[in-house]
């Protein structure tokens, strides 16, 4: 953590730790993925002053709670967006994909004012806001953002 | 992303930092998440400016898929779920989706079969009797 020295002074801690956490948190990277909270300070080294400016750094331990998703692994999701070629669905910040192909044998799309999959024996329908089990297959950091690929829709949950 | 061994969550494959990480259930992070948002509640008037869009999002699906809310109960489930010798992954996926049957269990964690650990497996039965077992103590806990 960087801090210039006018933060310096009886409450450098605590802007040490309001910087991290502003600078942290909602963050994502490729081998974390999201970071969501910090949840705690465990050590905050002595600062060492950057060549050339006035700035210091001070290496800081902290723990916190990230959302990384892992190819192979199954989660539930909801749907936003249902479209001829596939449906994109949410897993709060984790933006999903499942393309038609990858879809059980059966499921068609149904265009309208509220477009859907039905399954061939209409069991099951796949809607705007409909709670999905997912099974991630594929996954691309995109800039600063994760998308992943999804695969198999296993059991679908509708309301309503 | 390493792409020295290739990532697959259905093998256990997801790097050494995360076997060794602590896991959080769903209803675990919306209690973190939650009293977050209460700490800003208490200083600012409008909190869900404070926060980031990935902080709301996420705050918004752990409320949505948890299944105990009631602090206590939560404690429960992984008190029950430790019973059982799983990774703190597997432990998380079966407390967040709380499979029925052994089948769904191995189609939601198939390194349940794969370690040969069939007898949790059969045991899921029981599983999810304790967890039913559950509700009846804290009828309060569910997620509607």
């Amino acid at each position: 953590m960087q801090l210039h020295p006018r933060f310096f002074g009886q409450n450098l801690r605590e802007n040490l730790v309001s910087k991290l956490i502003k600078d942290v948190e909602g963050t994502i990277s490729g081998r974390h993925g999201f970071v969501l909270v910090v949840t705690g300070i465990e050590s905050i080294g002595k600062g060492l002053i950057r060549d050339g400016t006035s700035f210091v750094t001070f290496p800081v331990k902290y723990r916190c709670v990230v959302f990384r998703p892992f190819k192979g692994e199954v989660l539930e999701a909801v749907v936003t967006t249902v479209m001829q070629h596939g449906f994109f669905a949410e897993a709060g910040p984790l933006q999903l994909f499942v393309s038609n192909h990858e879809m059980s044998d059966g499921m068609e799309y149904q265009a309208g004012e509220m477009p859907n999959y039905t399954s061939s024996d209409a069991s099951v329908r796949i809607q705007k806001e409909s709670e999905v089990l997912l099974k991630i297959t594929t996954v691309s950091v995109v800039a600063t953002e994760i998308v992943r690929t999804i695969s198999i829709t296993l059991f679908t949950m509708q309301l309503k | 992303m390493s792409g020295e061994e290739e990532e697959n969550a259905a093998e256990l494959k997801i790097g050494e930092e995360f076997l060794k990480a602590k896991c959080l259930m769903n209803c675990e992070v919306s209690l973190i998440l939650e009293h977050k948002y209460e700490q800003l509640q208490q200083v600012s008037e409008d909190p869900m400016n404070q926060v980031s869009q990935v902080f709301e999002k996420s705050l918004q699906y752990v409320k949505r898929f948890s299944r105990y809310k009631n602090p206590d109960a939560v404690r429960q489930v992984r008190e029950i779920l430790s019973r059982h010798q799983l990774t703190e992954f597997e432990l998380c996926v079966l407390g967040n989706l709380c499979p029925e049957t052994a089948e769904e269990a191995v189609a939601m964690v198939p390194s349940l079969k794969v370690k040969g650990q069939i007898a949790i497996v059969m045991s899921c039965g029981l599983l999810r009797y304790d967890l039913v077992l559950l509700t009846f103590f804290f009828p309060s806990s569910l997620a509607l």
